[in-house]
C-alpha cells in the first residue's frame, strides 16, 4: 500500500497537517506589546476576507463517533461522550408504543426474527449493502441523532459543525445516507470526517501506531504512520462472532441445567451480550498444551497464575436468566466464560491453513499487517499497538493479544516466507551460516572497526545494522543536545512488542476538535446538498500542502471555503 | 402493542417527500421511486415504524397544509430546566456546566429513580450540622455510602461530589491538576537533564505505581495539555495558517513584522520548527498497556461474581461508561430538559411554542393535527342485547377468531368547519404474513362540518339514520353495503368487514413460528378528503390574481392511516 517513497511524502504532508490548525499562539501575544486591533468598518476586498470572517472558524463542534452498534456524541474538550446510544429493537418502535416499559415485556425473551442474522436488529448498518435497506438506516440514524440532540446535547439554535469519526472504509451509499441526515435534519454547516484509527492514535498520544479495532462485525488492524493509514487488514473475528460463541456456550450450559422435557433454550442476543460485557474474560496467556514450543519466560508472574493454579473448588459464576422459561440461575464454571473469546478471536484449535482470508485469528492478522509494513514503519508500529473497540474492554484480552503476537514474532521473526518447502534445509543452513559469520564478524569488528569499513574488496561486507557504531564526539554532543531539546528517547522506542492504551476514537476526535485542527475531509453543507458525494474531487491530497504554500499571507481564503473538497481515505 | 386495541396511527409521508432526497439517493432509490405513488402502505415494513404516529403526536402546518411529524419540524430550545427541581438553567450555565442539573438532583445509578439526601446522623448522639449526609435511593436502597461517599452538607451536593472520588479520596480541581502536572514535568525535565543519557521511564513507572491508576479525565487533560504545548511549539508555520488571516489576529501583526524585519530573524524562526513529537510520558498522556489492572479485574469477577458487575444500560448512564464494577458507580445527575418551540421544516412557520415559564404547561401557539385531520377510530360492532337481557361480554380485541368474519364500525369525525367528503381505500387483504380480508362497506361518504353544537340542534338537515327498524333476525342490525352506518353532526361511521387470517397456513406443513407482532391485525387505510374552504388570508395575499375575497377554494388532503384492530387468537 505504501512504498517507501509514498510513505515519506505522506509523512511530510501529515506533519504540516498536524501543525496547520493552531490557535492563536500565546507567544505571539507576548511578542507584541499591545495587540493590534482592526479598525472597525474598514472596507476590505473580498480577497482579504472580512475582518469578521474568522468568527466562522470559532464555530463550535459536535463530536460524533459512528459505530455499527453505537453512536457516541458529545462536545470537544470533554473526555467522555455525553451519550452513547445503542441501536436496538426498542429504538425501532413506533411512537406511542411503550411496551418496553411493560414489566411483562421485560420478562419475556425476544426471539430472533426469521431470516435475520445474529444481532442484526442491534446494528445500524453493515458493510454489505446488498440486503441493507438504506432508508431504514436513515430512519434509525435520524431518530437516534434526534434523541442525542434533544435529550443530551440541548443545544441552542446556533448551527454546529460536526466532527464525525468513521471507520476508514465505508460504502459511499452508506456514508451519503449518514451525511444527508446530519446535513438536512440537524442543519450542520459542515462535517469533518476523520478516520477512527487515526483518532485512536491521537487518543493514545501517538503519531504512529498499529490500531487494532475489535469492533462488532469485524476487526480491523490498521497501521498508522504519522497520522496516515498505511496498511490495513481485517477479519470477521470480532464482537459478533464472540457473542454468537457465547450464546452457544450458554445454550449448552442451560440445556444441561434444565429438565429433559423443557423446551430447548435459545439465549437471546441481549442475554449473551450482557454476559459478555459483565463476566466475559479472556485468558491472558495462551494454553501451554498447544504446539507452542515458543513461549518465552517473559510474562509477569501474575499471568502464570491462571494457567497453573488449579483451584479447588473450581470457581464458578452464577448467572441469572430471568427471561428463561422457567427463570433459572445458571451456575457456570468461571473458566468456561473465557472459552468464547478464545475460540472466536484466536481459534487455537484450527490450523492456520484452514482459515479463509477474512477469518484469520487476531494475532495472525496483526502479524501479517506488521509484516506487510515497510521495515521502518513496522519498527514504530510494533511497539505502539493500540487495541480499541468494544470487545477490547474484555479483561485479559489485550494482554493475550500482545502475548500471542510476541510469541509469533519470536517464533517466526520477520520473514515473509513461511515455508521454504524443499529448500528449507538449505535455507536453515544459510541462516545458520549467516548468523555464525555475523557473530564472527562482530567479534572481529569489536577489535578493528575502521578496517572492516575500508576493506571494500571483502566479499560480503557486514550489514550496516550489525556494525558497531563509531563513537563520534560530535555525535555524543548532538545526542546530548537532542536529549535536552529534542524529543525524549521514549518517543523513538521501537522494535519490541508493546501495547499502548488509547482513550479511544471519540476522545481522540474530541481532542482534535478542541485543538481546532482541520481535517482533510471537510464537507460543506451547500456543496453536499447540491452534488452529494459526487461533488468530491478525485484527488486525495488536495487540501493541505499546496494550498497553504500557494496562499501567501494575503490571500484570505479561509479553510472553510475550500474550492473543492475531497473524500480522502474514503474516496 | 402497548397501545390498547383498537388504535389508529397516522402516517407522515415526510420521508419520501423530502426535498433533499434527490441528492444522496439519486442512484439507489431511482428504481423504487417510480412506483412510489402506486405502492400501498405496508405497516409491516420496518420503515413504517418511523413514519407512523398517533394523531396526538402530530402537528399541522397551515401554510403547507400538511401534517408535520417530529421528523419534519425544526426544534429550537426556548429554555432549559431540571425536571426534578424545576429550576430554570440559563443557557450560559448549560454551556459551561453541561447538560445536567447542578443542584441536588441525582438519579440512582442502579435503578434510575431519583435519589434523596438523607442524614447518617446518629439520633442518640446528634452532631450539630445534622450530617454526615448521603444520597440514597428510596426504591432500591442503593446509597453513596456503598461507594464510600459522604457529604458534609445537605446542599450543594454537586460541588461536594465533584471533589470526592469513590472511596472518599479527594479529587483535585483542574487547577490543582494543572499545577501538579507542571510540577511533575519540571521534575522530569530536571531528571532527564541530570542523567542526559539512557533516561528510562522507570521513575514515571514508579510514580504510577504509587498513585492509583489515573482516570480517564486525567489522561485526557494530560493529552490535551501535551498537544497544546506541541502545537504552540510549531511557531513559524502558524504565521501562514489559513485561519488566522484576519486583521484583528495578533499573528497577522507578527507576520507583517516578520516580512519587514531582517532576514536573519526569519531564518532563526524557521529553524525552530521541529516536527511534533508523540507523547513520551504519562504526564503527556501516554499510557503503556499494563496487564495488571486486567488481571485484577478478572480476579474480582471470579471472586465477586455477577452481582458486582454492571449491566450495559447502567454503564451507559454513567458519566464514564468504561467502568465495570459497582464500586465505581457514581450517582447520575439528572439530565436537564428543554422547552422547545417547533417550526415547520419547509416554511419555517412556528407550529408550537410553549409558554416560557417552566411550571406552565400551556402553549402560546399550538397547531395540532387533531384540529385539522379527521379522527378515525374503530370499534367492534356488537349486537345490542335486547332490553332486559344481561349485557353481552365485551368484545375481546386480543382474540380475533381466524376465518370468522367480524364487523367493525369505523368512526370518522371531522374537526374542521367545512363539510368534508371522505374516500377510504384499502387493499383487500392486509399485507404481512397473516393475510386477512378487509372490506370497507361504504368507502365514500360525507362528514358534516364541525359547526357550533347549537347549529346541530337548530338545523334539521341531517336526519339520523333510522336504525331500530332495520334490525336483522339475529338481533344484529342489518348491514347494507354502500350505505353509511350512522351519522351525527360532525361524524359519520361506516362498517368494515374483516375476516382475520390464519396464523398458520394450513397448506404448509412446516411449523414456522410467528415473529413479534405478526399476529396483530393491522389495516392500512388510505384516506382522501375533499372539501371547500375559505381561502386563507395569506394565500390571498400571495396570489391576488387567483381569487377574490370571500372566494372558496377546493382542497384535498390525502394520507395513510393504519388501524390496529386486534390480535388474532391462535387456533
Amino acid at each position: 500500500m505504501a512504498s517507501g517513497l509514498g510513505g515519506e511524502r505522506k509523512v511530510s504532508a501529515s506533519l504540516s497537517r498536524s501543525v496547520r490548525g493552531t490557535t492563536p499562539r500565546l507567544q505571539d501575544l507576548a511578542a507584541t506589546p499591545e495587540s493590534p486591533r482592526t479598525p472597525l468598518l474598514r472596507s476590505t476586498s473580498s480577497l482579504f476576507g472580512s475582518p469578521g470572517g474568522s468568527f466562522r472558524t470559532e464555530d463550535e463542534y459536535v463530536v460524533l463517533e459512528l459505530g455499527s452498534r453505537f453512536v457516541r456524541g458529545g462536545f470537544p474538550g470533554e473526555s467522555a461522550p455525553r451519550c452513547t446510544l445503542p441501536f436496538g429493537p426498542d429504538e425501532q418502535r413506533r411512537v406511542g408504543d411503550y411496551r418496553q416499559w411493560d414489566p411483562e415485556h421485560g420478562q419475556t425473551r425476544r426471539k430472533r426474527k426469521r431470516g435475520q442474522d445474529w444481532g442484526q436488529e442491534y446494528e445500524l448498518y453493515r458493510m454489505d449493502l446488498t440486503d441493507l435497506d438504506l432508508g431504514l438506516v436513515e430512519d434509525r440514524f435520524e431518530r437516534t441523532m434526534r434523541e442525542a440532540y434533544s435529550k443530551y446535547f440541548l443545544l441552542d439554535q446556533k448551527p454546529r459543525r460536526i466532527l464525525l469519526a468513521l471507520p476508514p472504509r465505508m460504502p459511499h451509499a452508506l456514508m451519503s445516507t449518514m451525511l444527508e441526515v446530519l446535513f438536512s435534519s440537524f442543519q450542520a454547516p459542515s462535517i469533518t470526517l476523520l478516520s477512527s484509527p487515526v483518532l485512536s492514535t491521537v487518543g493514545a498520544g501517538l503519531r504512529s501506531a498499529l490500531v487494532v479495532d475489535i469492533g462488532w462485525a469485524e476487526t480491523t488492524v490498521t497501521g498508522v504512520c504519522e497520522y496516515r493509514e498505511v496498511q490495513e487488514g481485517r477479519t470477521i473475528r470480532a464482537g459478533k462472532m464472540l457473542s454468537e460463541e457465547m450464546a452457544r456456550l450458554l445454550n449448552t450450559a442451560l440445556e444441561d441445567e434444565l429438565d429433559v422435557g423443557a423446551p430447548k433454550p435459545e439465549v437471546s442476543f441481549e442475554e449473551a451480550d450482557e454476559v459478555i460485557t459483565r463476566v466475559g474474560w479472556c485468558k491472558s496467556k495462551p494454553k501451554s498444551n498447544r504446539n507452542t514450543l515458543y513461549f518465552p519466560a517473559r510474562t509477569s508472574p501474575i499471568l502464570e497464575e491462571f494457567e497453573d493454579a488449579v483451584e479447588s473448588p473450581e470457581p464458578s459464576i452464577t448467572i441469572p436468566f430471568p427471561k428463561n422459561d422457567p427463570p433459572i440461575d445458571l451456575v457456570i464454571p468461571f473458566a468456561q466464560l473465557a472459552k468464547p473469546a478464545e475460540t472466536a478471536l484466536f481459534a487455537p484449535d484450527t490450523a492456520l491453513n484452514e482459515f479463509d482470508d477474512n477469518e484469520l485469528p487476531l494475532h495472525h492478522l496483526i502479524y501479517r499487517v506488521l509484516l506487510a509494513l515497510p521495515m521502518d514503519v513496522r519498527r514504530f508500529c510494533m511497539s505502539r499497538i493500540v487495541i480499541t473497540g468494544g470487545v477490547s474492554n474484555m479483561p485479559g484480552l489485550k494482554a493475550r493479544i500482545l502475548a500471542e503476537l510476541d510469541a509469533l514474532v519470536q517464533q517466526r521473526g520477520w520473514d515473509p516466507v513461511r515455508s521454504y518447502g524443499s529448500a528449507s534445509a538449505r535455507h536453515e543452513a544459510l541462516l545458520r551460516q549467516k548468523r555464525e559469520s555475523e557473530e564472527l564478524r562482530r567479534e572481529e569488528a569489536g577489535d578493528k572497526v575502521s578496517e572492516s569499513l575500508d576493506s571494500d574488496n571483502s566479499p560480503a561486507p557486514l550489514s550496516a545494522g550489525l556494525q558497531e557504531t563509531e563513537i563520534d564526539q560530535i555525535d555524543i554532543k548532538l545526542s546530548h543536545l537532542a536529549i535536552r531539546n529534542g524529543p525524549p528517547p521514549t518517543c523513538s522506542v521501537g522494535g519490541t512488542i508493546r501495547g499502548v492504551d488509547s482513550l479511544g476514537a471519540w476522545a481522540g476526535a474530541s481532542l482534535v476538535a478542541q485543538l481546532r485542527i482541520k481535517g482533510i475531509v471537510e464537507i460543506e453543507r451547500e456543496k453536499f446538498l447540491q452534488y452529494g458525494l459526487q461533488g468530491a474531487s478525485r484527488e486525495k491530497e488536495i487540501s493541505v500542502v499546496p494550498q497553504r504554500q500557494s496562499m501567501g499571507p494575503g490571500v484570505g481564503r479561509g479553510a472553510g471555503e475550500r474550492a473543492s473538497w475531497t473524500l480522502g481515505v474514503w474516496a | 402493542m402497548a397501545q390498547p386495541y383498537p388504535y389508529t396511527y397516522y402516517s407522515c409521508d415526510c420521508y419520501d417527500a423530502k426535498t433533499t432526497a434527490g441528492a444522496a439517493k439519486r442512484a439507489s432509490a431511482q428504481l423504487q421511486a417510480e412506483d412510489e405513488d402506486e405502492r400501498t402502505f405496508d405497516p409491516r415494513n420496518p420503515r413504517s415504524n418511523f413514519s407512523l404516529y398517533p394523531l396526538e403526536h402530530l402537528l399541522y402546518c397551515e401554510d403547507c397544509q400538511q401534517i408535520r411529524c417530529p421528523r419534519c419540524v425544526i426544534e429550537e430550545v426556548l429554555n432549559w430546566f431540571c425536571p426534578s427541581c424545576l429550576f430554570e438553567v440559563p443557557s450560559s450555565l448549560v454551556k459551561s456546566d453541561g447538560n445536567r442539573c447542578t443542584r441536588n438532583c441525582y438519579n440512582c445509578p442502579i435503578c434510575t429513580s431519583p435519589m434523596t439526601v438523607s442524614s447518617l446522623d446518629d439520633p442518640t448522639n446528634p452532631s450539630e450540622s445534622g450530617g454526615p449526609w448521603i444520597l440514597a435511593c428510596p426504591y432500591c436502597h442503593w446509597s453513596t455510602a456503598e461507594t464510600g461517599i459522604e457529604f458534609e452538607k445537605h446542599t450543594g451536593i454537586t460541588q461536594q461530589l465533584s471533589k470526592v472520588a469513590n472511596g472518599g479520596k479527594p479529587i483535585p480541581t483542574p487547577k490543582e491538576r494543572e499545577k501538579e502536572r507542571e510540577r511533575r514535568k519540571e521534575l522530569e525535565n530536571r531528571k532527564s537533564r541530570d542523567i542526559l543519557s539512557g533516561s528510562e521511564d522507570s521513575p514515571t513507572q514508579d510514580q504510577r505505581r504509587g498513585d492509583a491508576s489515573p482516570n480517564l479525565d486525567d489522561i485526557y487533560l494530560n493529552l490535551a495539555a501535551f498537544y497544546k504545548t506541541q502545537l504552540v511549539a510549531q511557531a513559524p508555520s502558524n504565521l501562514f495558517s489559513p485561519h488566522d488571516i484576519n486583521f484583528s489576529s495578533p499573528s497577522s501583526y507578527s507576520r507583517i513584522m516578520n516580512l519587514y524585519s531582517s532576514t536573519t530573524s526569519k531564518k532563526q524562526r524557521q529553524k525552530k520548527a521541529a516536527p511534533m513529537r508523540e507523547a513520551a510520558l504519562e504526564l503527556e498522556g501516554l499510557m503503556i498497556h499494563d496487564p495488571s489492572s486486567d488481571a485484577a479485574a478478572i480476579e474480582r469477577i471470579k471472586k465477586e461474581g455477577w452481582g458486582s458487575t454492571l449491566s450495559p444500560a447502567q454503564k451507559r448512564a454513567q458519566p464514564n461508561p468504561n467502568i465495570r464494577f459497582d464500586t465505581e458507580l457514581r450517582p447520575v445527575a439528572s439530565l436537564l430538559m428543554t422547552k422547545r418551540g417547533k417550526r415547520c421544516r419547509s416554511c419555517r412557520h412556528i407550529l408550537s411554542k410553549p409558554e416560557s415559564k417552566i411550571t406552565s404547561t400551556r402553549y402560546k401557539i399550538k397547531l395540532l393535527a387533531l384540529q385539522h385531520i379527521p379522527r378515525l377510530s374503530l370499534r367492534a360492532l356488537t349486537p345490542t342485547p335486547p332490553p332486559g337481557a344481561p349485557a353481552a361480554t365485551p368484545f375481546d380485541y386480543n382474540a380475533l377468531r381466524s376465518g370468522i368474519p367480524a364487523h367493525f364500525i369505523l368512526h370518522v369525525s371531522n374537526p374542521i368547519f367545512d363539510p368534508i367528503r371522505v374516500t377510504l381505500a384499502t387493499s383487500s387483504t392486509t399485507p404481512g404474513k397473516v393475510a386477512s380480508r378487509v372490506t370497507i362497506l361504504c368507502p365514500q361518504f360525507e362528514v358534516g362540518a364541525n359547526t357550533d353544537v347549537w347549529d346541530d340542534a337548530l338545523s334539521s338537515s341531517l336526519t339520523p339514520v333510522k336504525r331500530a327498524s332495520m334490525l336483522g333476525p339475529d338481533g344484529m342490525p342489518q348491514i347494507e353495503a354502500g350505505k353509511i352506518w350512522d351519522r351525527g353532526r360532525n361524524w359519520t361511521s361506516v362498517v368494515i368487514e374483516v375476516v382475520p387470517g390464519f396464523l398458520k397456513d394450513p397448506l404448509k406443513k412446516e411449523d414456522e413460528e410467528l415473529g413479534e407482532d405478526e399476529d396483530v391485525l393491522e389495516i392500512p387505510v388510505f384516506v382522501r378528503l375533499e372539501f371547500e374552504s375559505d381561502v386563507s388570508a395569506e394565500d390571498r395575499g400571495l396570489g391576488d390574481s387567483l381569487g377574490k375575497k370571500g372566494e372558496r377554494e377546493r382542497r384535498e388532503e390525502a394520507f395513510w392511516t393504519v388501524i390496529g384492530v386486534g390480535k388474532i387468537a391462535p387456533m
